[in-house]
């Protein structure tokens, strides 16, 4: 194709119209640009973590570049329609300008955004890693989602809880978040932090809770009809109002569990143990060496064998370490294990358990 | 059908098939691409209709916080459903099957495809999906989306079963349209009709086809193993099983991505081609929008983890997706900024067309803005799932594609029907479309950056006036449909003959009478040079040197 740009013709559109235009929208992006740098996120959406770790000055990084590039590209659309719209008196064939490009143009506007995204990119990835930097001294807390509740565990409570949860001011909170059925998700606005609570998997978030205050902790991932409603809320407390709620959950944690019928791991009748293993463990856990695994290891000698592998959360295998497993679930490098709720286990079925278990290790 | 054949069929003067005389070989099983495309747009435009009913139905549920009108099963059916037929059964169907059919091979100076039996059979896959679709509303309908993710999915009923085999055949349909069309893009194009030669919409019709064709066999592995996990109970997505649920969105969104770029290339096509003809000048550099359409589908294959940022990949795997997902911004600024550079000094003609692309100029790229933040993972974290994210693909589908399309329907209307639409009617169906488009879905940016998920029949009372105001913004929105359906009905029965080239425009399709004969071309023309050069001698062999480009609306 050989057609000669008119250049003549086409600078003579570069007038002092097209410049004052030009003026114009450089003055509002400047001014947009400057309104969106003193705009404080923080009293819109408040911040109360430090794991916003300046994601929302990238945000407003990205506003900035935005910002001239709508301003620009929706300016020079309505002036250009205005300029050049088609006039009565002019007649009907009329055409615009030979214009087949402007290399130079062209080149501009290919390499000034390929810039601005690699300066996002790298600003981002930079962002992105500290995300996933644990701190020292975290306070470890499991949330696990059911349809259709955030469940939570406490290091040194001695079983898990359902519903709203505390967490001190100022303390660097590791969040062990996994899904006991479907994919759920934690989000804290505030906190501006998010990931799914994905089955079979644990994934760490990594945060420090900065303000005293209670925010909503919302799932975010479909995960059926209770999706809607499935929410609750994180209390950001002073030390000691953790410590006192700490305290008094220990001990309601405690009264449940007494209430729901207590351990008795000697009561335990290895028969029925058996005809809850077939029914509900056999699934997933043979009755055969450790190695025999079919989802879950096989559990025979489990007590006995001086082979045997420590068990999953590290400890020996005692009958009250196993039943604690039965009765909390795993979820970990070799598998997910529902708990004793979810596996419509009473206690007397995991203390039956124990006692079948026992009597096939020899 | 050899190349060889296909050769002879193209030099020949004689049709590629013969005229039907029965009705139902020339209205139902026609063979003609004509006739397929205007089927393919009748009945995605029913599919679009319908999914527009369901988002109405959402967004009455969404006038107050706790509303009783859907129940949250009906809710999330409702959702499901907007979101499976507006994409599969409505928009791509639309692009591809409607406009892809109807215009292509007219644009490179074609007889029919190359395949046009296969082309009837890739429509009639269409329908029988559409019933199966819809049969499951009667069996327990599929409700976890149009993603569909495990495990929720497959806790559905049956309707899971219905939801799969028909993307499933729909997908066939998509495939082999997308096989049809390449070739035909490769084989049939007129003597001289070089690549660089082609019209834009052409390069987008031909590089869609070919993200269909390699990106729905993904599709139909998730597909596949969602139905055998169903039906046969195979724990592909069952962790106590050794399944693992991520795998599931690996495979959707390597089709689902490129979709997206299924859904909009062709728009972006339609958008080169009624920019020239209305601004009556060359479209500013052509090859770098065709060039910019081919490296947005490369890039849109290695990008598919960005819908992923939330599942647990980790640093190292989502960075590099995070950096290519934003490239993707480049080349489509590049054509943003080309379009706007074809204004300048131009001698606009603002018809309806013209509008709804100016509209779609500015609604797409505040699209595109968002989709950026939306790639950087940090930001990603707090707007993932939220109703930003509901806000950027509605302004980039709705804003995006849709607008595209309307100006494609005013654009090609008249060569389709041999008549004019009201310009009086279109241009207030333009305007109220575009104000109460932002007015529904800006808003959602907010109500999402603030903390309402998507996918809720319920939400936080603190968001109630916003939604409300999303709501009766949506139902003004539906409401501006009535003037395009009314607009068409007048046409169809009143509206002016359009004569062959109404908008002046030097593209092939202007160069034959409205509608276009059977075989569309009595001889094959011979092109000399881009179709865009306004101002001089059209580039083709006589007589189609001789049409009149002055418009005549």
């Amino acid at each position: 194709m050989a057609h000669q740009v008119n250049n003549i013709d086409f600078r003579r559109h570069l007038d002092r119209s097209f410049w004052s235009v030009t003026l114009v929208l450089a003055v509002i992006s400047v001014i947009l640009v400057v309104l969106i740098a003193i705009w404080p996120i923080n009293g819109t959406l408040a911040v109360a973590a430090t794991s916003d770790y300046g994601i929302d000055a990238l945000f407003k990084f990205m506003l900035f570049v935005a910002t001239p590039i709508f301003v620009f590209v929706n300016g020079y659309v309505v002036y250009f329609a205005r300029r050049y719209k088609h006039r009565s008196d002019e007649p009907a064939d009329a055409v615009g300008i030979p214009l087949y490009g402007v290399v130079p143009l062209e080149i501009w506007w290919t390499v000034i955004p390929v810039f601005l995204m690699v300066v996002l990119g790298v600003w981002s990835a930079v962002t992105l890693f500290s995300l996933y930097k644990p701190q020292a001294g975290a306070l470890n807390v499991e949330a696990i989602g059911h349809q259709w509740k955030f469940e939570l565990r406490y290091p040194g409570l001695k079983s898990s809880f359902y519903g709203d949860f505390y967490l001190p001011v100022n303390r660097p909170v590791t969040m062990n978040i996994t899904s006991a059925d479907v994919i759920h998700s934690f989000w804290v606005p505030q906190f501006r932090v998010k990931l799914d609570m994905v089955p079979g998997m644990v994934q760490q978030l990594h945060f420090t809770p900065t303000e005293v205050g209670s925010y909503p902790l919302i799932c975010t991932e479909f995960c059926g009809i209770g999706h809607g409603d499935m929410r609750t809320t994180v209390h950001v407390v002073s030390q000691a109002d953790y410590a006192k709620w700490f305290s008094g959950t220990q001990q309601k944690v405690a009264q449940a569990a007494a209430a729901a019928g207590s351990l008795n791991l000697t009561a335990g009748d290895a028969a029925k143990g058996q005809a809850v293993f077939e029914q509900k463990c056999s699934v997933c856990h043979s009755m055969a060496a450790f190695a025999q695994k079919k989802v879950g290891p096989g559990l025979q000698n489990i007590l006995s064998d001086p082979a045997h592998p420590k068990l999953v959360d590290g400890s020996a295998a005692t009958p009250e370490s196993v039943a604690h497993i039965i009765q909390n679930g795993y979820s970990g490098d070799i598998g997910v294990m529902p708990n004793a709720q979810a596996n419509g286990l009473s206690s007397s079925d995991v203390s039956n358990l124990v006692a079948y278990l026992k009597s096939q290790s020899k | 059908m050899s190349t060889d054949t296909i050769e002879i069929l193209r030099r020949a003067d004689k049709p590629i098939h013969p005229a039907p005389e029965s009705f139902i070989k020339k209205y139902i099983f026609s063979v003609d691409h004509k006739v397929v495309g205007i089927q393919y747009f009748i009945v995605s435009g029913l599919m679009i209709l319908l999914s527009g009913l369901f988002a109405e139905a959402i967004r009455v549920q969404l006038t107050g916080p706790h509303n009783t009108f859907l129940t949250p099963q009906q809710f999330d059916e409702a959702f499901t459903f907007h979101g499976t037929l507006m994409v599969w059964f409505g928009a791509i169907p639309l692009v591809t099957g409607a406009f892809g059919n109807f215009v292509m091979p007219l644009q490179i100076g074609a007889r029919d495809v190359a395949f046009p039996w296969l082309n009837m059979f890739s429509f009639w896959t269409f329908p029988p999906a559409v019933l199966i679709l819809l049969s499951s509303l009667a069996f327990g309908a599929p409700n976890a989306g149009w993603t569909e993710y495990p495990p929720v999915s497959l806790q559905a009923g049956v309707g899971i079963v219905f939801w799969t085999t028909a993307v499933f055949t729909v997908g066939i349909g998509a495939t082999l349209t997308a096989l049809n069309f390449l070739t035909t893009v490769i084989k049939m194009r007129a003597p001289g009709m070089t690549f660089t030669r082609m019209p834009l919409f052409v390069w987008a019709s031909a590089v869609t086809a070919v993200l269909s064709l390699v990106a729905t066999t993904a599709l139909a592995s998730a597909l596949g193993s969602l139905f055998l996990s169903h039906v046969f109970n195979v724990p592909f997505y069952d962790p106590t099983r050794g399944g693992t649920v991520v795998l599931f969105q690996h495979m959707f969104w390597f089709y689902s991505h490129p979709a997206v770029y299924i859904l909009i290339i062709p728009v972006f096509g339609i958008v080169s081609e009624i920019i020239p003809t209305f601004a009556r000048k060359p479209i500013f550099g052509y090859k770098l929008i065709a060039y910019s359409t081919v490296s947005i589908a490369l890039l849109s294959f290695m990008v598919w983890a960005h819908h992923m940022f939330t599942s647990g990949l980790g640093p190292w795997v989502t960075m590099p997706f995070m950096i290519l997902s934003m490239l993707i911004a480049v080349p489509t600024g590049i054509k943003i900024f080309s379009w706007t550079a074809t204004l300048f000094g131009s001698n606009l003609r603002l018809t309806t067309a013209m509008l709804f692309v100016l509209g779609f100029l500015s609604t797409f790229t505040i699209g595109g803005i968002t989709g950026v933040m939306l790639a950087s993972v940090p930001v990603d974290w707090h707007e993932h799932a939220t109703y930003f994210l509901v806000a950027h693909i509605h302004y980039v589908l709705f804003g995006g594609t849709l607008m595209g399309v309307l100006g494609g329907i005013y654009y090609w209307w008249p060569k389709v029907t041999g008549r004019l639409m009201s310009e009086k009617l279109g241009k207030w169906h333009f305007w109220l479309t575009f104000i109460f488009f932002n007015a529904t879905f800006l808003p959602m940016h907010f109500v999402g950056l603030l903390g309402m998920p998507r996918r809720v029949a319920y939400y936080d009372p603190a968001f109630h006036g916003l939604n409300l105001f999303i709501s009766i913004s949506a139902f003004l929105l539906a409401g501006a449909f009535l003037l395009l359906f009314a607009n068409a009905f007048w046409s169809l029965k009143k509206g002016p003959a359009a004569g062959p080239n109404p908008w002046g425009a030097r593209t092939l399709e202007w160069m034959i009478s409205s509608p276009p004969p059977h075989y569309n071309f009595k001889e094959i023309p011979e092109v000399y040079a881009t179709p865009y050069g306004y101002g001089e001698p059209l580039p083709y062999s006589a007589p189609y040197d001789q049409v009149s480009t002055t418009p005549t609306y």
